[in-house]
């Protein structure tokens, strides 16, 4: 009993009474422990801090981190294409023009696997494209080479959910990985605009172009304020800089048309980064600079899970089953018609999803 | 210091007279010293194991650097199909255009007997009002071949982009051929008032009366 009292109250009349049986007994348990008696006037406060023993388990640790994920987490790995071009599809139904980007996939394989057990996560490690083994480092032609693999000019890693979502290394990634009316997300980096100023860059209005104004008609005006302000310009001012060249991602794209023969992927609008010129069209030293820049679309496979596709799904099925229950409520009022013809709807629904 | 006389001067310094090319040479620094590096001494052919760990490990004969397998790539899609784009085009007019008759008829550049700018062309759509004009200009490029009309309804000029395989449009009409080739692609300049044709419905409709009486036909709505 003694023990489980606080610290003011438990220790005084231990102390002066028995202080031999106290250290045997707090053996196990450290508790400093006065063994002269003075009193304390201060009436004891509960702890600031939570520490009860059936407290949760922290969330930060990998393992946690992993189960959080899984939900955003795709099934399956993406691919990687080169961007070929734009063109129109005309849609058959309505006649309306669609405008699409051109993908290719170009020797797209499995070359290895990241795992949870020997990496903390699972992912899939894409190759594409061919390289010359004299242009390589010998530590990446090893690890091709120990897959049995060719070399390849481009490596990505895509994170999957689960083993299920390993395919063998090796394995083609065609164009039929993908199949039309699926939706995708792209990954690429953008075009390069170089150093450009503030008009171009932020969308800045200028300056006039007479006025009195004179050599400033393009550049930004003041970079922050005077002396109340702090007499500094602010972090994350908006200046002249270097433009374009960031990693872009374009959500939902549909794929309108696969072609596995040629690797030919079709999606709607486009993606912000150059195309390539059809192969021989350059010298192929100057092929091999442009190819870097460009041969870096990322597909991603949004239908099976992917992060914001998911979760509109997820808050649609939500919406679905909370309608689904207020229906439900009603038709018990005005009997089973209206239920049925709930349920007919919900099927088109489905089909229109699918 | 006191001066020596000019008469006890030596007159003048004769050592070096004295020495040969050989002895110059002869006395060089030791840093300049050429000693040509000794060949390395070859391995003796059957080293002891137990000498291995001696060496460095690129000279143990376990440790070689190992020549790695370079595999060959399989084929590739971009030999197989050089052009996605005209792939993609090439499937999209086997269904828009079975026939070839479409790529034909504006095939500005090829064909003889296409459409020109500057003739006067008639569209029926499956959907909404046939429109007529003066086509201004032809844009080829696949399946987004277009090209542009200009009429005037109301008094007020108006232009008209038509693409050429849209499953939309029904028929194109040559009303009437322009007399003189025209010396530009592009007749942008017909916009100005001074060059503007404005309405082409007196020609169109007159077409149309002729048609019908050779077809037999009662008139179709403009």
């Amino acid at each position: 009993m003694s023990l489980c009292l606080s610290r003011g109250l438990s220790q005084l009349p231990l102390a002066l009474w028995a202080p031999q049986t106290l250290h045997t007994t707090t053996a196990c348990h450290y508790m400093p422990v006065r063994t002269f008696g003075i009193k304390s006037v201060t009436t004891p406060k509960p702890s600031r801090f939570n520490v009860s023993p059936d407290l949760p388990i922290l969330k930060s640790t990998p393992a946690a981190a992993l189960e959080r994920k899984a939900y955003t987490l795709p099934l399956r790995s993406g691919a990687v294409a080169i961007k070929k071009g734009m063109t129109g599809i005309y849609d058959a139904q309505t006649g309306t023009r669609i405008p699409c980007t051109v993908l290719q996939l170009d020797r797209v394989e499995v070359v290895s696997h990241k795992t949870r057990e020997k990496h903390g996560y699972y992912a899939v490690q894409v190759g594409a494209g061919w390289k010359h083994p004299s242009n390589m480092t010998k530590s990446l032609l090893g690890h091709f080479s120990a897959q049995g693999l060719s070399p390849k000019r481009h490596v990505y890693e895509f994170r999957v959910k689960d083993e299920s979502g390993l395919p063998p290394v090796g394995h083609m990634i065609n164009a039929d990985w993908f199949q039309e009316g699926q939706y995708i997300d792209a990954r690429s980096n953008t075009k390069g605009k170089g150093f450009t100023g503030v008009m171009k860059r932020h969308g800045f209005g200028g300056q006039d172009r007479s006025h009195g104004v004179s050599l400033t008609h393009r550049s930004l005006g003041s970079a922050g304020p005077g002396q109340g302000g702090g007499s500094r310009v602010y972090p994350g001012k908006k200046m002249a800089g270097n433009m374009g060249n960031e990693q872009n991602t374009v959500q939902n794209l549909k794929i309108l048309k696969v072609d596995a023969v040629n690797g030919i992927v079709v999606v709607t609008g486009m993606l912000f980064l150059p195309t390539t010129l059809s192969p021989g069209y350059f010298r192929p030293s100057r092929l091999l600079i442009g190819f870097v820049q460009v041969l870096s679309v990322v597909l991603r496979d949004a239908w099976s899970g992917y992060k914001m596709q998911s979760r509109s799904l997820g808050l649609r099925c939500q919406q679905q089953q909370r309608s689904l229950h207020n229906v439900s409520r009603l038709a018990k009022i005005f009997g089973n018609v209206l239920l049925q013809l709930y349920w007919l709807l919900e099927r088109r629904l489905y089909m229109i999803h699918e | 210091m006191a001066s020596i006389s000019p008469i006890m001067r030596q007159l003048g310094y004769l050592r070096p007279l004295l020495k040969t090319p050989e002895s110059i040479l002869g006395r060089r620094t030791i840093s300049t010293a050429y000693t040509p590096k000794s060949d390395a001494a070859p391995l003796p052919n059957k080293l002891p194991r137990s000498f291995m760990s001696q060496l460095p490990t690129r000279l143990r004969p376990d440790q070689a650097p190992k020549k790695l397998k370079i595999y060959p790539p399989p084929a590739s899609t971009r030999n197989i199909c050089k052009e996605p784009i005209n792939a993609v085009t090439q499937s999209q007019l086997s269904t828009l255009d079975p026939t070839g008759e479409r790529k034909a008829l504006f095939d500005y550049r090829r064909n003889p007997r296409s459409v020109k700018p500057g003739d006067i062309l008639r569209v029926t759509f499956k959907n909404g009002d046939p429109f007529s004009g003066v086509c201004l200009s032809i844009r080829l490029r696949g399946v987004d071949t277009a090209f542009l009309l200009r009429n005037e309804l109301t008094r007020v000029g108006v232009e008209m982009w038509v693409k050429v395989f849209s499953p939309d449009v029904q028929s194109v009409e040559i009303v009437q051929r322009s007399e003189k080739r025209k010396r530009r692609a592009r007749l942008y300049y017909m916009r100005q008032p001074r060059h503007d044709m404005r309405s082409v419905e007196n020609i169109v409709s007159n077409y149309l009366k002729k048609k019908s009486a050779l077809t037999g036909q009662r008139r179709q709505r403009r």
